[in-house]
């Protein structure tokens, strides 16, 4: 599983897949705790400062660290430039840290990630990996676990620890239900929803780096990766979101809500049917087939409420909602709800 | 060029409630064609070109020919059914596993696999990446458009910060992320024509799985308990004439939670 078969690597050059790779100590005694540890892989991510551990790795390794006894391991991919996170991410928890410092995986390859991490599970051997639930997690993660043939607990929004068994909690039939899972095999697997634990505090501390040699077979043919043009906000980091439907008649609106939010400190969002009207972009919009948001207030300005929206900010702290429809869903499950036309509310907040 | 794609039979969510000792109301609920899969169906009828053949596939109960007829009508030229009892209570990878060992057996040849980003009543995307792990081939995940390049396709892949756009070779699993949702969907003309397609039938022996590798009994992941979710939101209701007074009252909520 090395992916190194045939000698075609330079620098393994070797055929058996069981050697150890230069840089990797057999005084290191990986397999001392073998099967009660917990493997992250935590994203980076480019920042304008460098680059930045992702919050889901961060809280990963937080929930890791309090979830086992055992060793917590993370690994990395990128060059030199992440060395600069090293004492950070041991101060998050992490004894183990493997970083993959392999040109060729420098650009993001769900195949080629995939099979990296499973080399390092055969190394490890935990008792579960932990992965989150980003857009590259969700695709890299099924791909390990079908590669490997283990069982994979999708999109956790909890997780709790039995000994070494894990029991992933996590929302079905469009947040109608929530189901406990375990996996019947180790190592477990889970791919968890960013925003389910808290980020640990940002503290600095010591470990074990080992670079982890590893060379893909598969190279995909990007021809580009574009950053997509946005302000660089994200709705699921906002303590406050201002939410509007289409009871939002007027698109005038759109930046009485945006004037709204610059002075409580929130940011808009919105729901499925702005986005089919063009009205806002897609990375503003809560719900199933949107981003997932928890926010210490969510208000609902002319959102019905239907279970793919409900689905996204379920686990808001508090819902306001105001629609001019007593019987709209969204009453049912808001903390407080106005029967009032949402553009008369959204002005007379702007004008206080 | 043949299109394989994966299709699945859902409950309609939208159609779904909780009562009110909180459990989930399934009766009546009408079963469609996973809205997903009927884009990603719609996507291939676009590019596909005279003498290109487009087949769909589904694992699940007999009813699920429901669905099949469907993709049928909206143009697909041929349709299985992947149906067995031993099939139900099937996870992730006892579905990835029927449906991998269906494709090895009976399409090994398509240019694409074909599938929707996720299946509304559950779970989120899985299947397809778990499909192109076990028959060992690209994936391209979250795609929101592809184009024909001579024997290849492009894909642009919609990764929320990253829009990439890679070359995806013959064989590849892709599976489309919310497409453009005013794409209109293929009218239902060919009623009568697809009527004479016929719906083939595989079950377990036809795919040489073991009892032990599907459904239920060939599942790694088990559910333990589920519970409903009940509203524990103290609802407090206010009709309000004077939009100012609302205001007010939120205002003095935000700055209350400050
Ligand atoms: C597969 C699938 C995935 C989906 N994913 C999502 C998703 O991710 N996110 C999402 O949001 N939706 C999603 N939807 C769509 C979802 O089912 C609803 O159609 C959508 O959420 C409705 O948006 P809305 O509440 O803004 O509009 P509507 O349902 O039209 O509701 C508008 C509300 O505004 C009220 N209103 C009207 N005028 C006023 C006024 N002047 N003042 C105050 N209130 C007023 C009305 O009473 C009504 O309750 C999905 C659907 C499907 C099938
Ligand atoms: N039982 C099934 N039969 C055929 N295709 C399926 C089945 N389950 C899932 N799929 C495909 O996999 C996609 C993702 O499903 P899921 O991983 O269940 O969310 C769907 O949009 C379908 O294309």
């Amino acid at each position: 599983m090395s992916g190194c078969e045939g000698g075609s690597c330079s620098t393994c050059g070797t055929d058996d897949p069981n050697r150890l790779p230069p840089g990797m100590l057999k005084a290191y005694d990986l397999n001392q705790s073998t099967a009660d540890g917990i493997l992250v892989w935590t994203e980076v991510v480019e920042g304008p400062d460098g680059p930045r551990i992702d919050d889901s790795g961060a809280e990963l390794i937080g929930a890791a660290r309090n979830l086992t006894d055992g060793r917590v391991f993370a690994v990395v991919f990128g060059g030199t430039e992440l060395k600069s996170l090293y004492g950070r991410l041991f101060g998050y928890g992490v004894d183990t840290l493997y970083h993959v410092r392999e040109k060729s995986l420098e650009r993001y390859s769900p195949e080629a990630y995939a099979e990296c991490i499973a080399s390092l599970m055969d190394r490890i051997v935990p008792a579960a990996v932990l992965i989150g639930a980003t857009s590259r997690g969700r695709e890299v993660a099924p791909r390990i676990a079908a590669k490997m043939g283990l069982g994979l607990t999708a999109d956790c929004t909890g997780l709790r620890a039995d000994g070494r068994k894990l029991i992933m909690t996590r929302p079905a039939f469009g947040g109608n239900l929530m189901a406990d899972i375990e996996c019947t095999k180790y190592p477990q697997m889970a791919t968890v929803r960013p925003g389910s634990f808290p980020r640990p505090e940002d503290s600095e501390g010591q470990g074990t780096v080992i670079y982890w040699q590893f060379c893909p077979e598969c190279i995909k043919d990007v021809i580009s990766d574009e950053p997509m043009e946005e302000d660089g906000s994200d709705i699921r980091d906002a303590k406050v979101l201002i939410s509007l439907g289409d009871g939002i008649r007027d698109r005038s609106l759109i930046d009485v809500a945006e004037s709204v939010a610059r002075k409580i400190g929130a940011q808009v969002s919105c729901s499925r049917a702005l986005v089919e009207k063009g009205w806002m972009p897609r990375s503003r919009q809560v719900g199933m087939s949107g981003r997932t948001v928890a926010p210490e207030i969510y208000l609902a300005f002319g959102i019905s409420g239907a279970v793919q929206h409900r689905a996204g900010m379920l686990r808001s702290g508090k819902v306001i909602a105001v629609n001019n429809d007593p019987d709209a869903p969204i009453h049912s499950f808001a903390d407080l709800s106005f029967i009032a036309d949402a553009g008369d509310v959204l002005r007379a907040m702007d004008r206080e | 060029m043949r299109f394989a794609v994966a299709v699945k039979q859902v409950p309609d969510t939208m159609e779904m409630s909780v009562d009110e000792n909180g459990s989930l109301v399934r009766t009546g609920v009408p079963a469609i064609l996973n809205p997903y899969d009927e884009q990603a169906l719609a996507e291939v009828l676009r590019i596909r070109e005279s003498g290109d053949e487009v087949v769909v596939f589904t694992m699940g109960p007999p009813q699920a020919a429901e669905a099949l007829r469907r993709c049928l009508e909206l143009g697909a030229d041929s349709a299985y059914l992947i149906t067995d009892r031993a099939f139900a209570g099937a996870d992730v990878y006892a579905t990835a596993r029927a449906l991998a060992a269906f494709i090895t057996g009976n399409i090994p040849d398509a240019s694409l696999y074909v599938f929707g980003r996720q299946a509304i009543d559950g779970d989120t995307g899985q299947v397809p990446y778990e499909v192109a792990a076990l028959l060992d081939v690209q994936q391209f995940a979250y795609t929101e458009s592809l184009e024909r390049d001579g024997d290849s396709f492009l894909a642009v892949q919609d990764y929320g910060h990253v829009r990439r756009t890679a070359r995806v070779p013959k064989g590849s699993v892709v599976s489309f992320g919310t497409v453009d949702p005013n794409c209109p969907l293929p009218s239902i003309r060919g009623y009568l024509e697809s009527l004479g397609r016929p719906i083939k039938e595989v079950d377990r022996v036809a795919l040489g799985l073991g009892v032990y590798s599907v459904g239920l009994k060939g599942s790694l992941t088990r559910i333990v308990s589920t519970e409903s979710v009940m509203s524990t939101r103290r609802n407090r209701r206010v009709e309000i004439s004077n939009p100012a007074t609302a205001a007010d009252f939120i205002m003095t909520e935000l700055e209350g939670s400050r």
